[in-house]
């Protein structure tokens, strides 16, 4: 009974220090899903009108890109440009994070906010370019070292296609102004 | 005099302190194009290191302030936003932007790949420009979009691009066949191909005689309403009803032509349907 | 008070093992009803055990013990009665077993009875029943069965040219160029709709058309949705649908909503799938004497024949057939699985049946075809 009262508060312990081991993982991915914010207006989308459901899908899957981007470019990590990206975008993205593998730097893109407009959708639904006015807060790293922090509005413009189960960004270009 | 030597400290000081601020800058092009060399200018004096910060380059190596750093072709090949930092005891940076070059490629979407003949608005084409390391051209340019079925010219016309892109709609051709599509920008053409392909049935009509066997049913050469023949393999479904009961049969063109043999012995009436299309009901007298 | 616990649950254990053990062997509740899927060792002394023994024994597959059971009078060998049960050529009952059997006396003397016996056979297609008349006769002091004699179609030796159309799909290399590879996939299209209220639950079907010059392999999936436009629930139509079609071709088509009904239901949302597949026009296979009969068991059928016109073996042949009112609507889709294999230039004939409360509604009927093929692509 003696060895019963004792076990019982480690017991404890050991449970809540698993708990926090399982959910920390998941607060992260959510805080970092939740700090993409998007906000997508396909008024002008044209010859074809936006449907409903592929709006949804659009704003869906371009939030988590850049939620993958980010992290690709933070860790230096390829895997989470697997799904999110195609063609040239996820070329020169995995050249990056090769390059920056190399010369030991990253990227840190914080508080991101996205005005998109989608300016064009094919007749056959099979491509969309979206404007995107991307505000976020860049840090570039050198290990550990701070090089550059700053505030930016870059201005994106996006094409996107429908792959096996997702949008996926085809072609990232940031252009001066649209 | 202690008063005029601690002026003079302090203008030293502030001197020595814009001397140091002064100490690494740099100048970045106003703008620059894709896949093109240029240079970066710095000020000041020492070691610095340069870092370039862009779409697929990511660089760092040591610098002699003061002079040039040379950005290569390689360097600035995707178009983007390029980030160039200075670092000795503090860091400076500025940005630029990489446009693309001019279009050395058309990507060239079309669609569909197989189109019924005499359809509105059933071929659609979208063109992006290229330039030779695969940014959007997002300069207009006139991207000139035809249609030619065998020797004929079905559809032509020129579209400047807006946001980088141009695009077409237009009917389908009458007779069945390939449908070249061509796009073309200066001399850069890209072209695709379009089956056209026999609309529903019409006219579907059926001739049928007794054999020993039972009844040998065909069709006339079906065709369309635009006179196409039906492609082989389109299924013909044959339905005799007699008094012995119902036989269908699912029967494939061949050469323009369905058959099928049907068991029935007594008198027959037999009809023929292809898709949602029917056709015409023949009456066949019992076998003698 | 301890020990209570687990006393109780030793004695509990116990007791459900002495049941569990008692209970095994005992026949249904309803007389004159034999059930299957007994051992046997007793003696055949009756029309009955007789019949017992030799389906056991066919369950088990002990075929020289069956094979002892069946008459001499037959007339037919031991290979050809191992055939007639095990199937042969890829048929849906080479890969089937009898699950179990129940039996009902017709008529008996002295010296000879008729049983009509319901089979159950377990099938990779899901449960299969057969009905069938068993004749039994006594041979001294013993019943066996009198096995009629299996005829097989006699096919005569022939080339038979295949000049029908066969499709091959390229799938094209993975690192084309954008919008360079573009074929689209088969335009299919629903052309009727028609969604019921059953004694099971909810049922949508219809047909469905290849409008392409390809052929397509074709699934359709429904969605009930409520007054709020909330998705109640989604099913697909599976094997009640004819999936691989050639162009023009036709397949009714028919989705299983169990334990639902359409009162809640405001919308029926359909989905048709269509992708490239390869496919042969070859064999054709005529559906000849379709009629509406009643069966011995007073259910309302399709009777029917299927003819290969070709000289391809079609190891399952699959029918689907749809029932139409006066109005032309489809107002039920009926499937079954024939468990002979369909030989070239021979027939085979099947059966599917019609819920009795909409036999009177059936005005015309279509039959398809559907069938796989061992080694086929």
């Amino acid at each position: 009974m003696k060895r019963l009262t004792k076990f019982v508060p480690r017991f404890h312990f050991s449970l809540f220090f698993a708990a926090v081991l399982w959910l920390v993982p998941a607060l992260n991915s959510y805080a970092a899903d939740a700090a993409v914010e998007v906000q997508l207006d396909v008024k002008k989308a044209a010859p074809r009108a936006i449907e409903e459901l592929t709006e949804r899908g659009i704003l869906r899957d371009y939030r988590f890109a850049w939620t993958c981007m980010a992290q690709a470019l933070q860790f230096n990590t390829f895997d989470p440009l697997e799904g999110p990206f195609s063609g040239e975008a996820k070329r020169w993205l995995r050249q990056t994070v090769s390059r920056q593998q190399q010369s030991g730097l990253s990227h840190r893109y914080t508080d991101q906010n996205h005005r998109v407009e989608a300016v064009f959708y094919s007749p056959e639904g099979d491509v969309v370019e979206l404007h995107d006015t991307a505000q976020y807060h860049l840090q570039i790293l050198d290990g550990e070292k701070n090089i550059h922090d700053e505030n930016v509005v870059v201005h994106y413009v996006v094409l996107m296609t429908p792959g096996a189960d997702r949008w996926t960004i085809r072609q990232l270009q940031a252009v001066p102004q649209f | 005099m202690a008063r005029r030597g601690r002026i003079c400290a302090v203008m030293c000081l502030a001197a020595a302190c814009a001397s140091a601020c002064r100490a690494q800058d740099l100048r970045v092009p106003d703008s620059t194009v894709a896949g093109e060399e240029t240079s970066i200018s710095t000020t000041g004096s020492g070691k610095a290191t340069f870092y370039l910060a862009g779409p697929g380059v990511s660089r760092k190596n040591e610098v002699a302030l003061g002079e040039e750093v040379r950005l290569t072709a390689q360097d600035l090949r995707d178009a983007g936003y390029y980030l160039a930092i200075l670092c000795s005891e503090t860091c400076r940076s500025a940005s630029f932007y990489v446009r693309a070059g001019k279009p050395a490629s058309l990507s060239f979407i079309v669609h569909p790949s197989r189109v019924p003949v005499a359809q509105n608005e059933a071929v659609n084409g979208v063109a992006f420009p290229f330039d030779q390391y695969r940014n959007m051209v997002l300069a207009p340019v006139n991207v000139n979009f035809q249609l030619n079925a065998k020797d004929a010219s079905l559809f032509s016309r020129a579209v400047r691009t807006q946001n980088g892109v141009a695009w077409f709609r237009t009917a389908s051709g009458k007779s069945a066949g390939a449908l070249q599509v061509v796009a073309s920008l200066d001399d850069l053409t890209t072209r695709r191909a379009v089956q056209q392909v026999a609309s529903d049935p019409c006219n579907l009509r059926i001739t049928g005689q007794r054999t020993k066997t039972g009844i040998l049913v065909q069709t006339e050469p079906v065709h369309d309403c635009s006179g196409n023949v039906l492609p082989d393999g389109t299924i013909v479904t044959f339905t005799a009803t007699g008094p012995e009961g119902r036989d269908t049969v699912d029967a494939p063109i061949k050469q323009g032509i369905a058959r099928a043999q049907m068991d029935s012995s007594g008198a027959t009436t037999i009809s023929v349907a292809s898709g949602v299309v029917m056709g015409n009901e023949i009456r066949v007298g019992a076998q003698p | 008070m301890k020990y209570a616990l687990p006393v109780v649950l030793v004695a509990v254990t116990a007791a459900l093992m002495v049941l569990g053990l008692s209970v095994t062997g005992q026949a249904g509740g309803t007389v004159g009803v034999t059930k299957g899927s007994a051992l046997h060792t007793a003696k055949a002394d009756t029309p009955d055990q007789g019949l017992a023994n030799l389906l056991a024994d066919v369950q088990r597959r002990n075929w020289d013990r069956a094979f002892a059971d069946v008459s001499s009078s037959s007339g037919i060998t031991e290979q050809a009665f191992i055939q007639d049960w095990m199937g042969s050529n890829g048929s849906l009952r080479s890969f089937s077993s009898l699950e179990g059997f129940d039996a009902r006396p017709l008529h008996a003397t002295s010296d000879e009875a008729q049983m009509r016996v319901r089979l159950h056979f377990s099938t990779p297609v899901g449960p299969l029943e057969d009905v069938r008349d068993f004749h039994l006769i006594r041979e001294g002091d013993v019943w066996k069965a009198v096995w009629a004699k299996v005829q097989l179609p006699s096919i005569p030796a022939e080339v038979i040219p295949v000049t029908f159309l066969r499709w091959d799909l390229v799938t094209g290399g993975a690192d084309e160029e954008w919008g360079a590879r573009n074929i689209d996939a088969p335009h299919v299209r629903i052309i009727s709709m028609n969604a019921v209220d059953t004694a099971t639950g909810a049922v949508v079907m219809g047909e469905v058309t290849n409008e392409d010059t390809v052929p397509a392999f074709v699934t359709v999936n429904a969605t009930l949705v409520d007054a709020a436009g909330n998705a109640i629930d989604e099913e697909s139509s599976f094997d009640k649908i004819a999936h691989v079609l050639l162009p023009k071709q036709v397949t009714p088509y028919r989705i299983d909503f169990a334990n639902l009904h359409l009162k809640n239901v405001k919308n029926v949302r359909m989905d048709e799938k269509a992708t490239l597949v390869p496919a042969s026009a070859d064999p054709v296979i005529g559906v000849m004497n379709q009629r509406i009969e009643t069966d011995v068991q007073g259910k309302s059928v399709l009777h029917g024949d299927l003819l290969n016109q070709g000289g391809q073996t079609v190891n399952i042949p699959h029918v689907i057939a749809s029932f139409y009112d006066n109005n032309g609507k489809v107002v039920w889709v009926s499937d079954g699985y024939v468990d002979r294999a369909l030989l070239p230039q021979s027939s085979q004939s099947f059966a599917v049946e019609i819920p009795k409360n909409l036999s009177t509604a059936v005005h015309s009927f279509h039959v398809v075809v559907n069938q796989y093929s061992l080694g086929k692509s």
